[in-house]
């Protein structure tokens, strides 16, 4: 459909009344024509026979394999095509995606979901084996599948194409959270994690190659987000928790494995501090009204409970009414390796869960014989390091 | 490097003609469930026509919808003013968009089609 804009000076938002009524005295900066006689112009002036006849030209089918090439020379096409986050990628072979597809014994032309950035353009279709071909971009094993899968189905992408510069965060939930190596412990949203590391990037390079985010076409984020390279993905430390885990919250049995996806903006900072001066740091956040997800560390939850908070429940209706807000829009969840009792709070809000359990393949998840693994935290067991 | 040829899968998603995504209105994270989308295809949106032009505004209603992003509605004040001031035979109609900015409101579309002779929305962002 065609429509006729006119465009005003950029920003509207936030500027005074004397700089606005400028604008529409003034000229349309696109095309250098007075902005309101170009207004009246656009009501007035005959359709011309392209706008009466509107041809919306259809993108071509692309086809599965690209030429072939050297490996020098691919690489160089995925960086300067957009297809990938800047960082260094592992190229998607036949043998590497089919490899990839062990991890899941769905149908690999399987149409699992459309995806865009912005909320008007052409959401992009993919497959069961496109998914795959991000995975191993993403430098992803075939244990990692399921939770991609589970991801790929929401059609949600890690970032819409708001000039405010979103961010997201991933949660998983479960048995999976173990089977795959994920961190939920210390140093939990750092990069020491394998499976945390590339679970979160992949999500990255869905929404740039499903999600079709091009950077001033369909992507206009202003300042961008250095979260949005990896989506603060890890898992819940459900075991530590005084709390029960944030998916039974949702109504998932507890040895059911999900993912959460969350969005907003800020993760701001590291707090100390009980009930009370959660309650003082929401009234505080501006940026989605009084909404957000706490971020705590398992001591933090044991602490809560001291204070005499029996359930997350009760700390929300709490913290709601001290805050001012509504309780539906606080949430919790536990992470981390208790080395202190701090607890970070964001302004993220949970977007959905969904199970990963079937996408898992029906013989279990697809483990390599040897899987790679990162250093574990070496933690005190004595006490003789003082901590 | 290696001179050796690799055949790599192509890792853009597929034009799917279907394009974007409807709020309910009742629930406006409804944007967030799958269930509620696509709304829109290549083939409905070819066949959305846009409205005959008027051949003046002298004397006719033009509806101002503010959608909700920020400073619209303080951007369409200044539009009525310039009306006001410039073009006093034009009777201009200010309008809130309910919900958003991403919310549809067929309920003021309907009114403007029974009221208005054209309309101006603004800002988007």
């Amino acid at each position: 459909m065609f429509l006729r804009y006119v465009f005003p000076p950029h920003p509207v938002g936030f500027i005074p009344k004397e700089k606005l009524r400028g604008y529409v005295d003034g000229i349309n900066p696109v095309s250098g024509k007075p902005l309101m006689p170009e207004m009246v112009e656009a009501l007035t002036k005959p359709l011309t026979e392209e706008e009466k006849n509107p041809v919306i030209e259809k993108r071509p089918k692309r086809p599965r394999l690209l030429p072939p090439d050297t490996e020098e020379n691919l690489y160089r096409l995925f960086i300067e095509n957009g297809w990938t986050d800047g960082n260094p990628i592992i190229l998607p072979t036949e043998e590497r995606v089919a490899e990839m597809l062990t991890g899941t014994d769905r149908d690999p032309q399987e149409v699992i979901g459309r995806m865009s950035v912005t909320t008007h353009q052409e959401r992009l279709e993919y497959t069961v084996e496109k998914v795959a071909v991000i995975a191993v971009m993403a430098g992803c094993r075939p244990e990692h599948l399921p939770v991609l899968l589970a991801i790929a189905a929401t059609e949600i992408p890690a970032f819409p194409s708001s000039t405010t510069s979103f961010s997201s965060m991933i949660m998983v939930n479960g048995p999976i959270r173990h089977e795959i190596g994920m961190n939920c412990g210390l140093a939990a949203l750092s990069p020491f994690n394998y499976a945390n590391s590339v679970i979160g990037r992949a999500w990255t390079l869905m929404s740039i190659n499903f999600g079709d985010a091009r950077p001033g076409d369909t992507f206009m984020h202003s300042l961008g987000h250095p979260i949005n390279y990896n989506n603060l993905c890890h898992a819940e430390n459900e075991e530590d928790s005084a709390f029960e885990p944030y998916h039974v919250e949702k109504g998932f049995k507890p040895e059911e494995s999900t993912v959460t996806l969350f969005r907003g903006w800020n993760y701001n900072g590291i707090n100390l501090g009980p009930a009370k001066a959660m309650a003082e740091a929401l009234k505080r956040q501006s940026s989605m009204g009084r909404a957000g997800t706490f971020i705590m560390d398992p001591l933090v939850s044991a602490h809560l409970k001291d204070e005499g908070f029996k359930t997350k429940e009760e700390l929300r209706q709490y913290i709601a009414k001290e805050a001012e807000t509504f309780p539906q829009m606080i949430n919790f969840i536990v992470v981390g390796g208790q080395t202190n009792p701090m607890w970070a709070l964001t302004d993220y809000t949970p977007s959905i869960t969904v199970s990963i359990d079937e996408w898992i393949p029906k013989t279990g998840i697809k483990k390599d014989e040897k899987p790679i693994r990162m250093p574990q935290p070496v933690l005190c067991k004595d006490g003789i390091c003082g901590i | 490097m290696s001179k050796k040829l690799l055949t790599v899968l192509d890792p853009k998603g597929q034009p799917s003609g279907i394009f974007g995504k409807v709020l309910d209105l009742k629930n406006p994270m409804a944007i967030l469930d799958p269930e509620k989308q696509p709304t829109s295809t290549l083939e409905a949106m070819i066949g959305q026509k846009m409205a005959d032009r008027l051949d003046t505004l002298e004397g006719k209603t033009v509806y101002l919808v503010e959608t909700g992003f920020a400073g619209a509605a303080d951007f369409m004040k200044e539009v009525e003013g310039w009306f006001q001031r410039n073009m006093p035979s034009v009777k201009t109609v200010m309008r809130s968009k309910r919900g958003n900015m991403f919310t549809d409101d067929p309920e003021l579309w309907q009114e403007i089609k029974e009221h208005g002779d054209a309309a101006i929305v603004g800002v988007g962002g």
